[in-house]
């Protein structure tokens, strides 16, 4: 009873923490006119209130800032021929002239394509001309590709947000320091302000080649993504002759409401989960029991052994991979072994009879054929066994040498079995030990685009009539062993289907789930949340 | 006497055990070398038990004297091997020098903000990264440095900044702080401090950061593969492209064999080298997470 009430008064506070804010800032206005003039100055032209405070060189960088933002403007727009030419080409009757579209630079621009979309498109008529999809010498006679005018807008819209950054920090330094000055403060002079800065802004100033790689390689094509899975942007779009559109949920709306659409994704769904959990949980044992044999003392020349099965690790996974994928030919390395021990044919058998194997083939196709969808995702499993169980050997291998004897002995004399103490002492302390170790390989497996990809590139393909008549219409068919990731590979790429949109769709729930299982864990971990 | 019977079992167990899995893990290996020595390019000509006396390089030979020209679709292996190179190594400067510097900010410095940063960073790279290719080819285009290899290694470089930012985080907690403050009190700025005071003692975590940058632009395929023209491609995209059956002129699993292993060894080579680096990543995984 106690709690809700004070929940609800920290809700109030935070939603009324700006008025009061504003109300603070307003007051400290009324008593600080002269400070404010500054600040005003300031907001017109950045820089002129710190040299009305006399702080000429911090002065001179703002100045030169806005300049530059304002000649980049300048000259990547077309301004000086937008009234000669608006003069001669009219907008059309009924229509307008799109100013910022036809003459805007690289800012207004950027901005404009963000929130807009495009506004003129291929193969029509504009201000009395035609517009084609590339016009070399009159820009605004170029069609608007949405695409692009999407991705420029958020590195403008990015940049211009830290530009705004430094302008509204310009316009609060040249109030704070015309009120220090007036309560008879020193004016602080370039270097020593240099200096002060270096100081307080160390830590930001080290980040911020990181930061600007950050934004630039990872939120933006984040933001764009993101921003993609709210347009109807596919291929079938005949871009810069169509533009793309904000549809809202639509593509959400598609994926979830069309059965058989639908019914595909949860098989692939079904997958991805099996698949990432098996390949961990399998991967996680064989390390374990691998690692338990060498280590029992009753192993010679544990050296040689460790090597030895440490091999698939040391070698490259994609490399392993498609050597694999050479394995599983038709012609590869398994069939031919097969043929040699005289095994083909109960093997085939014994494959056919457990339900892999779609049909008694001899040979038999191991990743292609359309019926053996559930051998392919057995052996994309057992190639998974194969990479990954070595790094759990060496970890575990790792822990074991690292246990505390003394607690062995302690056991022993108590009289605990040896299976009694593997049980309560040894599985205890490995689990604990290699705990954020499986969690990461389960996210790890569960985006593993290389495992499917190289291996057997999605395939094999499902059989005509389980696919859905959306797919064929629209392409995006996924192959049988794909999972999530690789087949939203194949959902933005493979040439029949580039549906962007619903890549980012699925992109989305991947990030969703996987983001909020790496949330959880961080959050578990202490090293994150501790302060020194 | 029931127990030593127990005791010769599993002792027999455990052989048998060791000794197949031997034999599964090796025998692949042993095809790939034995089929990159084979001459022709069907995967049936290899033998299965390997005659080193009928071995031939000519995939060997191939890989090393074909030249592209203008008019083929498929640059030749040297070129992808060195433009490969250039990427990797510039993606292990960068990747160190970005990683230390905000590793150590963000384990030694106070900044408002920090967790927040950090956790946002952690939750970014958690998308799936080719979806934001369509977003990086754009922006690659917008600066004119599309289809230019180097130019890749920025992406490597962002892209490895946050989880590496968070090892070297947590390798540098380990490191007293006394430190740092007696040097702090001798003088000496914090980049003095990292460069004198911290950096040899984090040697074993740049080794693994190191290596591992290196690596990656030899085995990520997408982003070349979509970045690239034909003429320009790195490694990993000559070995895909011909293991790939649809590519017809230039499919010779043969070939991929001795390519593969003309990279799989150095690398290897390389991890054998670095191996006390490598086991401290892999703790370092196991309690960090």
């Amino acid at each position: 009873m106690d709690k809700k009430p004070r929940f609800d008064q920290k809700l109030l506070a935070i939603f009324t923490k700006p008025f009061r804010v504003l109300k603070e800032v307003l007051a400290d206005i009324k008593k600080h006119p002269d400070a404010f003039k500054s600040a005003l100055l300031s907001v017109f032209i950045m820089g002129a209130g710190q040299f009305r405070n006399k702080q000429k060189s911090k002065g001179a960088i703002f100045l030169g800032l806005f300049l530059l933002v304002v000649l980049v403007e300048v000259l990547t727009g077309g301004y000086i021929y937008a009234l000669d030419e608006i003069a001669r080409f009219p907008a059309d009757s009924g229509g307008t002239v799109y100013f910022i579209r036809d003459y805007g630079g690289f800012f207004s621009y950027g901005l404009w394509g963000l929130f807009t979309l495009g506004q003129v498109v291929g193969q029509t008529i504009y201000r009395g001309q035609f517009v084609e999809t590339f016009n070399k010498n009159i820009p605004w006679l170029t069609a608007d590709n949405s695409v692009t005018l999407l991705g420029r807008g958020l590195i403008v819209f990015v940049i211009a947000l830290v530009i705004f950054g430094f302008y509204v920090y310009n316009i609060v330094d040249a109030y704070r320091t015309r009120k220090q000055i007036n309560a008879g403060a020193e004016v602080e002079t370039g270097i020593k302000y240099f200096k002060r800065l270096w100081n307080d802004m160390f830590p930001y100033i080290i980040l911020i080649p990181s930061l600007v790689m950050i934004m630039f390689f990872t939120l933006v094509p984040f933001l764009f993504s993101f921003l993609l899975a709210f347009t109807n942007y596919t291929y079938r779009l005949q871009i810069p002759n169509v533009l793309i559109r904000w549809v809202g949920f639509d593509t959400f709306r598609l994926i979830v409401g069309d059965a058989g659409w639908f019914n595909m994704f949860l098989g692939v769904l079904s997958w991805t989960f099996i698949y990432a959990i098996m390949s961990s949980v399998t991967v996680y044992l064989l390390g374990l029991f691998q690692a338990i044999i060498i280590e029992s003392k009753f192993v010679k020349v544990k050296k040689l052994w460790r090597t030895i099965l440490i091999v698939p690790w040391a070698i490259p996974a994609m490399i392993s991979l498609m050597v694999f994928r050479n394995v599983f030919d038709t012609n590869g390395l398994a069939n031919q072994l097969l043929y040699a021990t005289d095994m083909m044919r109960p093997v085939s058998t014994f494959l056919y009879n457990i339900g892999l194997q779609g049909r008694l083939d001899n040979p038999i196709f191991w990743l292609t054929a359309n019926y053996n969808g559930n051998l392919a995702k057995f052996v994309v499993l057992i190639v998974n066994l194969w990479l990954g169980a070595p790094y759990f050997m060496m970890l575990i291998t790792g822990v074991l040498t690292t246990l505390p004897k003394d607690l062995y002995e302690a056991a022993s004399i108590d009289g605990a079995t040896r299976f009694q103490q593997f049980k309560s002492i040894t599985m205890p302390l490995i689990l604990r030990a290699t705990l954020p170790a499986i969690v990461m390989t389960f996210t790890f497996n569960f985006n593993n685009f290389g495992a499917i990809f190289f291996l057997t590139g999605g395939g094999p393909a499902f059989a005509r009539e389980v696919i859905p008549q959306s797919m064929r219409i629209m392409g995006g068919v996924p192959g049988q062993t794909d999972i999530l990731i690789s087949w939203i590979y194949n959902l933005s790429f493979a040439s029949n289907a580039q549906l962007y949109n619903i890549a980012s769709v699925y992109s989305i729930l991947i990030f969703l789930f996987i983001g909020s299982i790496s949330v959880f864990n961080l959050a578990r971990s202490k090293g994150l949340w501790e302060e020194d | 006497m029931k127990y030593k019977v127990t005791n010769i079992f599993l002792a027999i167990f455990s052989y048998t055990w060791l000794i197949a899995a031997s034999f599964v893990v090796l025998v692949p290996v042993i095809w790939m070398i034995s089929a990159a020595f084979t001459r022709g390019n069907l995967l049936t000509s290899v033998p299965l038990i390997p005659d080193p006396s009928r071995w031939s390089l000519s995939n060997f030979e191939f890989i090393f004297t074909y030249r592209s020209n203008p008019a083929s679709q498929m640059a030749d292996f040297p070129g992808a091997f060195l433009r490969t190179l250039q990427i990797a190594i510039l993606t292990t400067v960068g990747v160190t020098f970005f990683s230390v510097i905000t590793g150590f900010a963000f384990a030694r410095l106070r900044f408002k903000g920090k967790k927040f940063m950090l956790l946002t960073m952690m939750v970014l790279q958690m998308f799936p990264s080719f979806m934001g290719m369509v977003a990086l080819f754009l922006l690659f285009r917008t600066f004119g440095i599309l289809n230019k290899p180097n130019y890749l290694a920025l992406i490597y470089i962002a892209g490895s900044i946050p989880y590496n930012t968070f090892l070297v985080r947590g390798f540098m907690r380990n490191i007293p702080k006394s430190l740092d403050e007696s040097a702090a009190i001798d003088g000496a700025s914090p980049l003095q401090t990292l460069r004198l005071i911290l950096f040899p003692l984090i040697i074993p975590i740049i080794g693994f950061l190191a290596v591992g940058a290196f690596m990656g632009p030899w085995l990520d395929f997408i982003l070349q593969a979509r970045f690239l023209q034909p003429e320009n491609i790195t490694v990993s995209v000559w070995l895909f492209r011909t293991t790939d059956p649809f590519n017809t002129l230039f499919y010779n699993p043969l070939r991929f064999m001795a390519g593969a292993l003309l990279i799989a060894i150095p690398i290897m080579v390389l991890q054998f080298f670095m191996q006390k680096y490598l086991v401290y990543g892999l703790t370092s995984g196991a309690e960090k997470g």
